[in-house]
């Protein structure tokens, strides 16, 4: 018995943390969405095409967002001019608490809004913060949920590879 | 001796220029066979775009059939009074659409472009149409006007134009609903 129920939440681990790796969007056309930003600017994802786009989907009540938003500006700052973007986007009901964590941190990437959760709906995103990188055709071509110290690292390698493409 | 020699000079040259030949074919063959599988590759391209779009066609006719099909166009003309930001569409008050302009999206509306913004199914008979468009308006104040539309939808498909326009009299952008048949 004890030897059964072991195996299952072995099998539910293993389940679990192979669901949390791979994401269904990988290799599929990034959906497309537009979104108020910050500067009271509408962006849309799709004007983008051509670039490396990164979309971070964070909130002001997730700590590790909160360590990983000051690392993925300084790689927006440093990538930025050969055709890398950044879209910040925040799950938040209420848009000026994030507008002033945003301004707190000193990020320079857009921030965008998604208080009515289409957007996040539409990139499954059921962690915080979910980083998803789309690549110059307009695919998505990582996913990464959560975020630990080193995954910048990760990030760095990833989009400098598909920078070379 | 010499005559030994010279028949082995005459064999070598001999030798050279039949590999030279031999060669000068075997590179003509390789640039046909490149030029033939370019083309292929060509023609492959084209059959692929061709059924994509055949592709495209089949799928919107099978989801929206000519006679049940309905579609929303939004236009501008000059939009001096007005910078559009987005536009809310409602159909017997449920919402349909919901789209926000980039400063590009608005930029080619400007310039004669027409969006559709929605494509729906509709039964034959009398639909609601609301339209909600936000922006800025005159001195740079938000600005949200609705519009209504009762329409008839009869067998075949139905086109509906919101058009932005200035009344330049009132120093105000004008909201119009134009069906098309």
């Amino acid at each position: 018995m004890k030897t059964k129920s072991v195996l299952a939440g072995l099998l539910l681990t293993i389940f679990a943390a192979t669901s949390l790796a791979s994401s269904g969007l990988e290799g599929q056309q990034a959906p497309d969405f537009a979104l108020k930003s910050a500067t009271g600017e509408n962006l849309r994802l799709s004007e983008y095409r051509g670039d490396v786009v990164m979309i971070n989907f964070w909130a002001t009540w997730c700590g590790p967002c909160r360590q990983e938003m000051p690392l993925l500006d300084e790689l927006y700052n440093r990538y930025q001019r050969v055709g890398f973007n950044l879209l910040g986007v925040n799950i938040d009901d209420d848009s000026s608490r994030a507008m002033k964590m945003a301004t707190e941190l000193g990020v320079s990437f857009p921030v965008l809004f998604d208080s009515r959760k289409e957007v996040s709906k539409l990139y499954e995103v059921n962690a915080m913060p979910v980083t998803v990188l789309v690549d110059r055709e307009g695919n998505v071509r990582h996913v990464h949920h959560g975020y630990k110290p080193g995954y910048e690292e990760k990030y760095l390698d990833e989009i400098r590879s598909l920078l070379r493409e | 001796m010499t005559k030994s020699l010279i028949s082995i000079a005459a064999c070598l040259l001999f030798a050279t220029s039949a590999f030279a030949q031999e060669f000068n074919t075997e590179a003509v063959e390789s640039r046909e066979e490149f030029r033939s599988i370019d083309k292929d590759v060509q023609d492959l391209k084209k059959e692929v775009l061709d059924l994509n779009r055949d592709l495209f066609l089949l799928e919107e006719e099978l989801l929206f059939p000519a006679n049940s099909q309905v579609a929303f166009f939004i236009s501008m003309d000059v939009g001096e009074y007005f910078e559009l930001d987005s536009v809310n569409i409602k159909i017997n008050g449920k919402e349909v659409a919901n789209y926000l302009y980039t400063e590009r999206e608005v930029d080619a509306l400007l310039r004669g472009g027409v969006h559709r913004v929605h494509m729906a199914n509709l039964k034959t008979g009398e639909h609601e149409l609301v339209a909600v468009f936000t922006g800025r308006g005159p001195h740079t104040r938000d600005y949200r006007r609705g519009a209504t539309l009762n329409f008839d939808k009869g067998i075949g498909a139905k086109y509906v134009e919101l058009e932005i326009t200035d009344r330049v009299r009132k120093q105000q952008p004008e909201f119009d609903i134009k069906e098309w048949e």
